[in-house]
């Protein structure tokens, strides 16, 4: 499965591989909100994403805004590859891409 | 970050209803792909006439540009590599590097049927292949003085074609894109879009993700973001525009000049270092209040919609059903007596007749794509005979039912093959002739009461009635020594397998052609005329109903049968009574105003066998070949007339078009008054003493009249 929730005693680890787009999109709302749900500690592993689409990163951005309101932490881990960053950057995403 | 379409849409295969969207929107790409490719056409032809006509050039340009692009957006890969290295072609022409010559309209001509068979995803066929692709790419690069610099078309089309720095004006554009809640559904990628529009000019984007909602409250699968951009590019707004082609419905697009001209500014490098300033600056006073609310929310968005014929269909069968009961309804009411129901009823009259000339209206469609297709056809021909023809189009505006356009274009193709092939003569004979050289062909559509009237007219060699008349008597159609008018001898023509040339050529003289003609014709409950002039002109004539569901009919009645004419024919009802019967030597005779108009008795035509009334009413006809008079007991009124088939038993019964359900139940059969007046004219050529009959089945006779036959 490109994306997948490894959860533990700790923390959730989603991971993003190869292309994020809107067939993934319901998959991973219900991800965030499950590892959301469960109270601890999120990150999102960028590294293997090759293409974020919009529905992925306002996904993304949705969690994170969700995560500040419950005081939850909620971090975007790896690297993003460049050739993502640079579609988002592209795309107007400065900040997004960034963060 | 190179485009990936083709695995984009093999991901979308995991879910069953995204890829039934992304194929829906995949055809709606498809359809607008080919309204795209016709207009494209008609401005290569008109091109080919005014090779200097910019404005033609930017029409060819954008459209080759939209294709290529929106191509791209939904998987269309090799047509928009295809696609790109002809439009860089026409860039050449738009930036007056390259000159127009009638090999590069051929070309581009022939690459637009590479373009359509790669829009339709045809399998490879002899004449559209990548071998054929490639060999005209080259032959458009030898034009344009490019030898094959660029062996891979791929990578051509993706790159990113920055901003050259053109001496050319640029303007800032200021955009506001928001996509709405089904864009993204339905296939497109708004990000596939400002990457498309960055290769106009240089372009700074700012993304607003205010509008989205906390994340258990969002749908995975609409796009609430929304973009601001500035653009700064020579392309004008249409341009930017036909970017949004696809998705224009579905989303709120706003474009508008930001600030005034800049004088080159092409120098991108500067333009993104300041980039956040200048949209700040754009933005600044463009900020609306309100900052969210879209135009989807509002209920007037859309001022169009596509809709699949087939619920058009489905609607107006339903129409027809409403029709019916209505009826029904009416009729219960004049039973009852009863003057709330009668009220209501004569309202559900007045909504149902409105309810049905609106659905019908949806369906009409002007005839002018049908029209334009010709265009090619001609030029194409005309390349193929070595003749100079030139097509003119008159009343393209002229709408018919969808189901009437579908099955025209057809029959049209036979029409002008024949007037293409046999009709216009070789530049010889019309310099012979004393005609101007470019012959001319001269398709026409116009309203005539309720039939619409579509011709084909050449000012070719016309028809040689004595080689039509002595093959004729070779088939043994006629026998030798037969005299026929004029319209019967046209009507031969009509004959299967019929055919004067000397010579079958591709493109006709099989004796297919106007056989094919006719039955369609036919069908459509049409009818075929020609007029000739030997040496001189050809003009083919289709008249053709308004619509094939629904009609307004006139219901009389004979005993106990019921019959429906069109009210579009009737011109009036007058009395017959025994006196004038006395009166007119027992001829089928009556006259109206000092004229005599003869009357066909619909109960000797039906063979009903009743008592003749005291007064029976005559319904005087126009059938296009004169005025002819249907005697009837009694005239019950106007009936909007629901058309039911009679089905196969009955479908070479062509005095009647069809059958109606009535409100009491009954049946009433709906006729066609020149098939039945025809059909009297055959019944009284057959008594003794009368008429020869006549050869050519239902094309009328031109020069003798209904009332030489009784």
């Amino acid at each position: 499965m490109p994306v997948t929730l490894e959860q533990s005693e700790k923390s959730n680890v989603i991971r993003l591989d190869g292309a994020i787009d809107i067939a993934l999109a319901a998959e991973l709302k219900k991800l965030l909100l499950q590892a959301l749900g469960s109270g601890r500690e999120v990150s999102v592993a960028l590294d293997g994403a090759t293409e974020l689409d919009v529905t992925a990163v306002q996904l993304l951005w949705a969690a994170r805004r969700q995560a500040q309101v419950s005081g939850v932490s909620l971090a975007l881990t790896g690297k993003a590859q460049e050739q993502v960053t640079s579609a988002l950057r592209q795309a107007g995403f400065a900040d997004a891409a960034t963060a | 970050m190179p485009r990936q379409p083709e695995k984009q849409s093999s991901k979308r295969g995991e879910t069953v209803s995204t890829v039934q969207q992304v194929d829906q929107f995949k055809g709606n790409f498809q359809e607008e792909a080919r309204e795209i490719l016709v207009d494209l056409e008609a401005a290569l032809l008109e091109l080919n006439e005014n090779s200097g006509d910019m404005e033609l050039v930017g029409r060819v340009f954008r459209a080759l540009h939209t294709i290529k692009g929106s191509g791209a957006m939904f998987g269309f890969d090799e047509l928009a590599a295809f696609t790109h290295h002809i439009e860089t072609a026409f860039d050449e022409v738009r930036n007056g590097r390259l000159t127009i010559v009638p090999e590069m309209i051929d070309l581009t001509l022939a690459a637009m049927d590479q373009i359509r068979a790669m829009i339709e995803e045809e399998a490879e066929t002899p004449t559209a292949n990548p071998g054929v692709r490639a060999e005209i790419l080259a032959k458009v690069k030898r034009l344009a003085g490019k030898p094959d610099e660029q062996p891979s078309g791929e990578k051509a089309a993706i790159s990113q074609s920055s901003p050259e720095a053109k001496s050319v004006r640029e303007h800032e554009w200021h955009i506001r894109f928001a996509p709405g809640p089904e864009m993204m559904r339905n296939g497109a990628n708004p990000l596939l879009l400002l990457r498309e529009l960055g290769q106009l000019g240089g372009l700074s984007v700012r993304a607003s993700l205010e509008a989205v909602p906390p994340l258990g409250e969002l749908d995975p699968e609409r796009c609430y973001v929304s973009w601001e951009m500035v653009l700064s590019t020579a392309a004008d707004q249409d341009a930017i525009r036909d970017v949004f082609i696809f998705v224009e419905d579905a989303c709120e697009l706003t474009i508008e000049p930001a600030a005034l001209p800049v004088e080159n500014a092409g120098h991108p490098a500067e333009m993104a270092a300041s980039e956040d300033d200048v949209v700040a600056k754009a933005l600044e006073e463009k900020r609306t209040p309100s900052g969210g609310r879209r135009t989807y929310d509002k209920p007037d968005s859309a001022t169009s919609l596509r809709v699949p014929a087939a619920k058009l269909d489905q609607m107006v069968d339903l129409v027809g059903e409403l029709v019916t009961v209505q009826a029904r309804l009416s009729e219960l009411s004049a039973r009852r007596d009863d003057s709330e129901i009668t009220a209501v009823s004569e309202e559900i009259e007045r909504l149902t007749s409105s309810l049905r000339d609106n659905s019908m209206n949806i369906r009409m469609l002007p005839i002018r794509s049908t029209f334009e297709k010709f265009r090619r056809l001609v030029h194409d021909l005309a390349r193929e005979l070595d003749k100079d023809v030139e097509l003119t189009i008159e009343g393209a505006e002229t709408e018919l039912d969808k189901t009437v356009i579908d099955q025209l274009s057809e029959p049209l193709m036979h029409m002008i093959r024949n007037s293409m092939d046999h009709g216009i003569e070789t530049a010889q004979l019309r310099d012979e002739r004393g005609k101007r050289p470019t012959a001319e062909i001269h398709l026409s559509a116009r309203h005539e009461g309720g039939s619409v009237l579509i011709a084909v007219a050449d000012d070719g060699g016309g028809i040689d009635k004595k080689a039509v008349l002595s093959r004729a008597i070779e088939r043994g159609l006629v026998t030798k020594g037969a005299h026929l008018s004029d319209g019967e001898i046209f009507g031969l023509l009509f004959q299967p397998g019929f055919s004067t040339a000397r010579q079958v050529t591709d493109i006709s003289g099989r004796g297919v052609g106007m056989d094919v003609v006719r039955k369609s014709i036919e069908n459509l409950r049409g009818t075929v005329d020609v007029a000739s002039e030997f040496g001189v002109s050809t003009t083919v004539t289709l008249r053709l109903p308004l619509t094939l569901a629904i009609i307004d009919g006139l219901l009389v009645s004979v005993a106990d049968a019921y019959f429906v004419l069109p009210v579009s024919s009737v011109l009036e009802c007058i009395e017959l009574t025994r006196k004038d019967i006395e009166r007119a030597n027992g001829k089928h005779l009556v006259e109206v105003r000092g004229e005599l108009i003869p009357y066909i008795r619909l109960r000797e035509q039906f063979n009903i066998r009743t008592e003749l009334p005291e007064i029976e009413q005559i319904m005087i006809v126009e059938t296009g070949m004169g005025r002819c008079g249907f005697t009837v007991d009694q005239v019950l009124g106007d009936h909007q007339t629901v058309i039911k088939n009679l089905g196969r038993m009955y479908r070479h019964v062509q005095e009647v078009s069809g059958a109606t359900i009535l409100g009491n139940g009954m049946v009433a059969l709906i006729l066609d008054p020149l098939r039945l007046a025809l059909s009297a004219v055959r019944a009284v050529a057959r008594r003794p003493g009368g008429r020869p009959g006549k050869p050519g089945g239902s094309n009328r006779p031109r020069d003798h009249s209904l009332a030489n036959a009784y």
